[in-house]
């Protein structure tokens, strides 16, 4: 009981000195639960929305593709609309309806903008059915009638200002069709985003499935007080049990959606956690550093408890239970702070174009308990070594003089150790390089970036030594005797400044190894384009990768100023190399041009024969997989058409990016093989100019492709500035993750120097009196600062760009040839971490200032 | 009782008075209404130039705050306090700052080295501060006087109290100070090092013409002084030159009497 007290009392004694380590628990535990609350939300809403748009049972064609896939040649695959009187007729059936849908649709309005999400959410065309009255209801005019109308759903309308009578083009793979609003319809569960436009029955059927008579699904309804499993064993009987049909009731129909759904949640959580992860990480220096600097500054009082009878084992669980009592108002905090969090997420996604709504919000009894346990066991983990101290505080303690506590030295055991392990982990880093086995060297990369960082941890304080000496030399010395005393300072306890530089580290390590990896990756695309790429011009689907419709091929192929345009298609066959191994592959068929665009190294052969009559060619690493030589004949049963038989004319080599391990053929062996209307349409499209014709050509292309928005053209510039931008977007959300641990570790400097100044009041005093004025006062606490600062970039940066070296010279394997250290942006975070080191200063040192001298002279130890 | 005070005038003699320092009808008063203190009552003092003065008196009757005052270190209620022709009490932080660091020197009970410096960094630091080079021939002659040049590459911790005290003392000298304030510098002594503290002051003040200001309770201490001045409640209540420790402890006797009785 009497622990508990004064454990109480001392939380509350020094909560202003513990509020920095709880804004760190806070700030950790806020990101797990907002994590988490967020993605809870986001299933609920998927949730809602398929389970409600789902039928009974489901009818769809075996060959069906999933909800990630787009059908090659733009049709969806279908079944025939006797199914639908077929199902009709089976027991507890309610209501069949033939339901005919395309993900492959593009829509735009008159002024040929993409109606469509800018998210990744699809655009959805489909037949108007009883079926889809489950999640929507038409709030002004009326469902399609004819081929000449549509209803659009209203988040669209109102994204784009579209009203009735207003003109929308469906781009579809059978051509274009355009029709006036005639309806809109809202849904009634909250939709994350997609854009869905309603046609009649027939003209869906004729214009996104190209048939008359087929369906994409049929949708069963069943009578009351049958099951839906019932519904599913009926249907299936009246079906005779045909295994050309997919059955699923509405659960599983839900589910199978949910997974492609979840997938991508599953993702985007654990990567949200592991950064969450990393924040706890750096959040338990600050607490360690705390919880140390309480101890040493309660050492006579600690004494004094000894003297008085106080055990080892009270002393040390009094300073356990202050770490569990900011564990759990830090935690208490923080779930709080995670649901705003979440709610904060959900704004910024519907600013971005995915709606959702906090009508949601799912708090998971999970979450706040996940949240209070991790806070709790951190802080406690965190205060355990220095708890330990305290307990180890002699009763003597409280006789001495206290002073300030005596210097902490780095030791030289775990300097050892430290060495010991940074050692191992550079040596890891160096297999790394060497390594020829992708799979192996990544182990080795793991290890070696696990030991380096532990390693750096430990003999943190003994680098703090060398490295503020250094830097003290370089930067300090400018501001003569103040400059000293800064560096004194920040010496003066290297474990302290070894924790607090050792947070900013981690941070600073992953941003240095990451833009070192994403810088070598843009320069080793661009040196590989510049290398193999021909053409001038790609035309593609940059944002979704869907197909090229035949209609915006035709207006690129009819382009004037063009030396020639190349078709490019992705085929799948089943493929029997001549060792009789059959395996699923993918085939390129291009027009014989496409040598010119992309220029392949053949190793043995003639590359220009593989376009030959019924010939092929093959990579380097399924040649030597497989046995296969020029010459040989490979057997390629194309999944939609029938079997060939195409002799290997050439081996390409695989030392690639592009079309790696691609198997070429012409379009026009694929093509008499393949029915023209199974044939898939253009993945993507090159041309090249005719010679001095390229800035006509450019216009030329992108005025063509105007009425078809979502393909753009690029020249090769462009082409390496949307490389560019997207590894340059995909690092910056990075860092945006990384920020969180970096502000915890700013919070850390600036607990440390406050901490600090709390127990250099004497001094400050003293050296008040003796005459350093407030402002050389502020001056030496915000060097101090900067020190520490730049002592974790150097630290973080080096270490940082050592991983991502190793990790470019690992990835090399896999064309990553090219290494480029972004000095540019490492430098600007290392001077901006002088500026943060500036700012951590901010308070402290205005605090400090703000000391009157007599009363910081007359303090107690 | 109210003895008065003489206060003892000196001329000017041109450039530097013989007054180091003076206080007139200073007075330092803590708090408002019924909660009011007064720690000193319109006090009037003169520091002599080249002299050891010691400020001796009760707990509770003022005499460090008189002291804090005099230094520049606490500001007064009303009054002024001059050091030589400079009027202190009207100086704003930056400008007493200064003062402090160029015209005072100090002498605090304990602590008074920053641990991260060795003993002649601390020596140097306020001259260090000011961005002034010390003396070097002046300097050497201070670290022999106090004797410490076998211990200057010595960290604080390294030393022991006595010794501590004295690079302090050597500190005050070192930027040859207009005046030296010592708040009881050898309270934490034993007899011996306290008397090598108190024989090295003295040595300061006869042989290199220091000026000097000490609070102290110890009757030994105060007979190293030239002039005791005695307090009491905020006022000064008597004075005594050239003393033995047996007649303070006497006055100090009469003190202790007069506190019981009254």
């Amino acid at each position: 009981m009497t622990v508990w007290k004064t454990s109480v009392r001392n939380f509350l004694a020094h909560k202003g000195r513990m509020a920095l380590s709880a804004v760190a628990v806070l700030l950790s535990v806020a990101f797990v639960c907002g994590t988490l609350v967020f993605t809870d939300t986001m299933n609920t809403t998927f949730d809602k929305l398929f389970t409600i748009s789902s039928p009974d049972v489901t009818v769809s064609p075996k060959d069906a593709e999933g909800a990630e896939e787009q059908p090659g040649n733009g049709k969806p695959a279908s079944l025939p609309a006797s199914v639908v009187q077929q199902v009709a007729k089976a027991d507890g059936v309610e209501r069949a309806e033939g339901s005919a849908f395309s993900m492959a649709v593009t829509v735009v309005n008159s002024e040929n903008e993409n109606m469509g999400s800018q998210t990744g959410a699809p655009t959805i065309a489909s037949n108007w059915t009883k079926n889809d009255l489950r999640s929507m209801e038409i709030t002004s005019g009326h469902a399609p009638r004819g081929p000449t109308e549509v209803m659009v759903d209203a988040d669209t309308a109102k994204k784009h200002k579209l009203g009735i009578g207003d003109e929308l083009r469906i781009i579809a793979a059978t051509g274009d069709l355009r029709a006036k609003i005639g309806g809109i319809a809202a849904f009634t569960v909250t939709n994350p985003g997609a854009a869905v436009v309603y046609l009649d029955t027939a003209t869906a059927q004729k214009h996104l499935l190209g048939a008359p008579d087929v369906f994409t699904q049929v949708l069963v309804t069943a009578e009351s007080g049958v099951s839906d499993a019932r519904l599913k064993e009926s249907v299936a009987a009246a079906l005779d049990g045909s295994a050309a049909y997919k059955l699923q009731t509405q659960k599983e129909a839900a589910d199978a959606n949910k997974d492609s759904m979840g997938a991508f949640l599953d993702v985007m959580k654990y990567a949200m956690l592991g950064f969450a992860g990393i924040a706890f990480l750096v959040g338990i220096f600050l607490i360690v550093n705390t919880f140390s600097m309480l101890v040493a500054q309660r050492t006579r009082e600690i004494g004094l408890m000894r003297a008085i009878g106080s055990s080892r084992k009270q002393v040390n669980r009094s300073v356990l239970l202050e770490a569990v009592l900011l564990g759990i108002v830090g935690s208490l905090l923080g779930v709080a702070a995670g649901v705003g969090l979440s709610v904060g997420l959900m704004k910024m996604m519907s600013a971005v174009g995915m709606e959702l709504s906090t009508g949601d919000l799912t708090v998971a009894w999970t979450t706040p308990v996940i949240g209070l346990l991790l806070g709790v066991v951190v802080t406690v983990l965190a205060a355990y070594i220095p708890a330990r101290r305290a307990g180890k505080v002699s009763p003597m303690a409280a006789l001495r003089d206290a002073g300030t506590p005596a210097d902490g030295r780095s030791g030289w055991i775990r300097a050892g150790i430290g060495l010991l392990l940074t050692a191992a982990g550079g040596a890891a880093l160096w297999v790394t390089t060497q390594a020829d086995k992708a799979t192996e060297g990544s182990m080795y990369l793991a290890l070696g970036v696990l030991l380096t960082l532990i390693g750096f941890i430990v003999i943190g304080p003994l680098l703090a030594g060398v490295v503020v000496r250094a830097l003290s030399v370089v930067v300090l010395r400018l501001f003569g005797p103040v400059g000293r005393l800064a560096e004194r300072n920040a010496l003066r306890n290297p474990r302290r400044t070894g924790a607090t530089g050792a947070a900013l580290m981690i941070g600073l390590a992953l941003v240095a190894c990451l833009s070192v990896v994403g810088s070598s990756m843009v320069a080793s695309a661009t040196e590989e384009l510049d290398r193999s790429v021909g053409a001038d011009f790609i035309v593609q689907d940059g944002g979704a990768g869907r197909p090229i419709v035949p209609q915006a091929a035709d207006a690129v192929h009819a382009v004037p100023g063009l030396e020639h345009v190349t078709d490019y298609a992705f085929l799948k066959a089943k493929i029997t190399a001549p060792n009789g191994k059959t395996a699923d592959e993918g085939i390129t068929a291009a027009d014989p041009t496409y040598q010119q665009d992309v220029r392949r190294t053949a190793l043995s052969g003639d590359l220009a024969e593989a376009y030959g009559k019924d010939a092929m060619s093959v990579g380097e690493d399924y040649a030597e997989k497989h046995g296969v030589k020029v010459g040989d004949t490979m057997t390629v049963a194309f999944k939609e058409g029938k079997t060939a038989k195409l002799t290997v004319a050439a081996i390409t080599s695989d030392d690639t990016n592009i079309d790696r391990g691609a198997m070429y053929v012409n379009l026009t062996t694929a093509a008499s093989y393949v029915a023209a209307d199974r044939m898939p349409q253009n993945a993507v499209m090159f041309a090249k100019a005719e010679e001095g014709k390229e800035k006509e050509a450019y216009a030329a292309l992108k005025s063509a492709l105007a009425e078809y928005p979502v393909y753009s053209v690029q020249n090769q510039a462009d082409f390496k500035e949307t490389l560019k931008d997207q590894v340059g977007q995909l690092l910056n959300i990075v860092y945006g993750l990384l920020a969180l641990a970096i502000i915890v570790a700013v919070l850390g400097v600036v607990n440390t120097l406050a901490l600090s100044v709390v127990e250099r009041t004497r001094e400050i005093g003293l050296m008040r009196a003796i005459g350093l004025s407030r402002r050389q006062l502020r001056r030496m606490i915000r060097l101090e600062s900067v020190v520490i600062a730049l002592f974790g970039a150097l630290l973080g940066l080096g270490l940082g760009m050592g991983w991502g070296t190793a990790a470019q010279k690992l990835l090399a394997l896999e064309g990553l040839e090219v290494l480029d250290i972004p000095w540019p942006t490492i430098l600007t975070v290392f001077a901006c971490s002088a500026l943060v080191g500036l700012f951590a200063a901010l308070v402290p040192a205005f605090r400090a200032g703000r000391m009157n001298v007599l009363n910081a002279i007359a303090t107690d130890g | 009782m109210t003895t008065a005070v003489t206060i003892p005038r000196h001329g000017g003699t041109g450039g530097r008075t013989a007054v180091a320092a003076r206080a007139r009808q200073v007075v330092k008063a803590y708090g408002t209404g019924e909660t009011r203190v007064v720690a000193l009552d319109h006090v009037d003092v003169d520091i002599a130039r080249g002299q050891f003065t010691a400020i001796m008196g009760p707990s509770g009757s003022g005499k460090s705050t008189l002291m804090h005052c005099l230094a520049g270190l606490d500001t007064v209620t009303s009054g002024e306090i001059f050091l030589d022709e400079t009027e202190i009490t009207k100086l704003k932080d930056k400008k007493l700052t200064q003062l402090r660091r160029d015209r005072i020197g100090f002498i605090f009970q304990a602590f008074n080295l920053l641990p991260t410096l060795n003993a002649i960094e601390n020596i140097t630091l306020p001259m260090d501060i000011a961005g002034r080079k010390p003396d070097a021939g002046w300097l050497q002659q201070v670290v022999e006087t106090v004797g410490l040049a076998e211990r200057l590459k010595h960290r604080p911790t390294q030393l022991s109290g006595g010794q501590q005290q004295r690079v302090a003392v050597a500190r005050a000298l070192a930027a040859r100070p207009e005046i030296i304030f010592g708040d009881e510098p050898t309270g934490n002594l034993d007899s011996r090092a306290g008397a090598e503290v108190l024989s090295f002051l003295r040595k300061s003040v006869d042989e290199l013409g220091q000026t000097i200001v000490m609070v102290t309770h110890d009757p030994v201490a105060a007979s190293y002084a030239d002039r005791v001045l005695y307090l009491a409640d905020g006022s000064i209540v008597d004075e005594m030159h050239h003393p033995t420790a047996e007649q303070v402890l006497d006055r100090m006797k009469n003190f202790d009497a007069r506190g019981r009785t009254s």
